[in-house]
């Protein structure tokens, strides 16, 4: 007995410095975070600190300004979602295809490249890409005799100019899984299909797209959790601004804890937590009822 | 025909996802009045260091010591990931009816869940409370927990062959040796993949590093340079270069390694 005991305790040990940092780092943090949220802000830190009940939410809830920060974060992680899966599938089928033999490599790799890109550096770069002055985007749209795009510096255009920084940055990863999802598909279906005298459309619609499913479904929820707390972008390009069209609800809680508002900045935390699990639950819920 | 328009697009395609690679290296060789007369030069017209001499000192923080808290914070962070995450995922598929494990298991996953930015506000509150602020262990510590690491591991694990184990076991070797003479020779490269994934994705991490400094003195190249980025009186050139600085290192690691990282990332993503 004693020797068998031994030989488990010492998975214990070995388990032992992943618990303590997935409790201090993982569990302790989210606890407190939602104690302090029903916290006051000025007390939040102290040892006992004076609970204010929901007065936290009610603040949070009751500013028209959240309610529109939530409108344009939803605004935007769909159109986000849309367009890197929409263009990552393209990119996907694209270099899958028999038409692409030699250096189908090099093009993942670029496509690849930017996604394990210091975000802030990718960034940082397409800040001043996007510039009216220096920008090499609006001197290229002149080259080309093309109208010039406002970019961060309007508020029409500031979520698509973010909107495509951040395509190139992730849109490689949801291409790599499409890609991993294509390697395994059927071979002997397609070709079926093409006996019977199947279409370009009509094989993907029903040979291709029912067998990508998996990737579908992954890469519809890392993006939407992805898309929903864009947050980096914003603090390198556009700060929220211009006017607030880019005022995207983890920003707005940040700026929150910037301003040591700690419990306002935790009840916004729980809001946009509870938010993004129950949106990531409801895809993951309806494509396994869709399976069935 | 098709096939001329396939390698077209795709040409396309790689190029404007690598042409900001291209600015952002000839920006960095360019004076900023330069590049004002001409944004689109494909080559330097010389090639002008001030940029990067501008950045060797910036405020209190000398490049220097921006580059060695990068490599040291992410190598030392890196090193500990791999350490403690594939011995906890190692532990847990041994013992995978434990409930203890069970639990922690579960835990862990619900904290990955919580969204990354939005874990650092209530971690800088811990780390206030451990007295950690301000020092590289708040930053060391928090840096070595991620979900995709845990998820290969665990992967890895599970696929081991059982019988080998037994084996060892009938041998008379105990759970440590089974760990380093068995285990730990079959899990090479698993340990190298997860290894240079997390090694990557630290490097880029700015957030909590900024949230957990008091000074700039644990400052790595991503906060160094979001901090020049957001100065008032723009240095351009010297922005451009500090972005190379930053993206280099891991950019030539990614290159090398390319194979691995996708192939990782991929399956991290889909296991989790």
């Amino acid at each position: 007995m004693p020797v068998r005991w031994r030989r488990e305790s010492v998975f214990y040990l070995f388990a032992l410095p992943f618990a303590g940092l997935s409790i201090v780092f993982g569990i302790w943090p989210i606890l407190l975070s939602m104690e302090v949220s029903f916290t006051a802000s000025a007390t939040a830190l102290r040892r006992v600190p004076t609970f204010v009940g929901l007065a936290n939410y009610i603040t949070v809830l009751g500013d028209p300004a959240f309610w529109q920060s939530l409108w344009l974060t939803l605004v935007y992680a769909a159109l986000a979602v849309a367009a890197n899966l929409g263009f990552a599938l393209a990119m996907a089928l694209l270099l899958n295809s028999r038409f692409i033999t030699v250096g189908r490599t090099a093009f993942k790799l670029a496509l690849f490249l930017p996604v394990v890109t210091p975000d802030v550096a990718g960034y940082v770069v397409w800040r001043w890409l996007y510039d009216q002055s220096f920008g090499a985007v609006n001197a290229a749209l002149a080259l080309a005799g093309l109208p010039r795009f406002g970019g961060i510096a309007s508020p029409d255009t500031a979520m698509l100019a973010v909107l495509l920084a951040e395509l190139w940055h992730h849109a490689g990863f949801y291409m790599v899984i499409f890609l991993a999802n294509l390697a395994i598909c059927e071979r002997a279906l397609e070709e079926a299909a093409s006996i019977d005298g199947a279409n370009t459309w009509q094989m993907f619609r029903y040979v291709v797209l029912p067998q990508l499913r998996p990737a579908i479904v992954i890469n519809t929820i890392y993006a939407l959790i992805q898309f929903l707390k864009t947050f980096t972008v914003i603090v390198v390009v556009t700060k929220g601004g211009p006017n607030g069209a880019t005022n995207f609800l983890s920003y707005y809680a940040y700026q929150f804890f910037d301003q040591a508002r700690y419990g306002e900045a935790t009840a916004m935390a729980t809001v946009l937590f509870v938010l993004v699990l129950a949106v990531s639950m409801t895809v993951y819920i309806a494509s396994e009822r869709g399976r069935a | 025909m098709k096939r001329v328009l396939a390698y077209a697009v795709a040409s396309l395609v790689s190029v404007a996802f690598l042409y900001p690679y291209l600015w952002m290296l000839v920006s960095s060789f360019r004076t900023t009045r330069a590049v004002l007369r001409d944004p689109l030069r494909l080559l330097p017209e010389q090639f002008d260091l001030s940029g990067f001499e501008s950045i060797l000192q910036v405020g209190d923080l000398s490049l220097v010591r921006a580059f060695a808290n990068s490599l040291f914070i992410t190598g030392t962070s890196t090193a500990l990931a791999v350490l403690v995450t594939a011995l906890g995922a190692y532990a847990i598929t041994r013992r995978p009816r434990s409930w203890a494990f069970r639990a922690l298991r579960y835990g862990f996953l619900v904290t990955m869940m919580y969204p990354y930015m939005l874990l650092v506000i209530p971690v800088y509150i811990v780390i206030y409370k451990l007295g950690l602020l301000g020092g590289y262990a708040g930053i060391i510590l928090f840096l070595a927990l991620g979900p995709i690491q845990f998820f290969l591991f665990e992967q890895f694990f599970r696929t081991l062959p059982g019988e080998v184990i037994e084996a060892a076991t009938i041998d008379g070797a105990g759970e440590v040796a089974i760990l380093f003479r068995v285990v730990l020779p079959m899990a090479r490269p698993i340990v190298a993949t997860v290894a240079i994934i997390t090694f990557l994705l630290n490097w880029a991490a700015w957030f909590p590093v900024l949230v957990i400094s008091s000074t700039s003195d644990t400052w790595t190249l991503p906060v160094a340079l979001l901090n020049l980025n957001g100065e008032l009186g723009t240095n351009f050139q010297g922005i451009m270069a500090l972005s190379v600085v930053t993206t280099i290192p891991v950019a030539a690691l990614f290159l090398v390694a390319q194979r691995r990282v996708m192939a990782g990332m991929t399956e991290g993503a889909v296991k989790g």
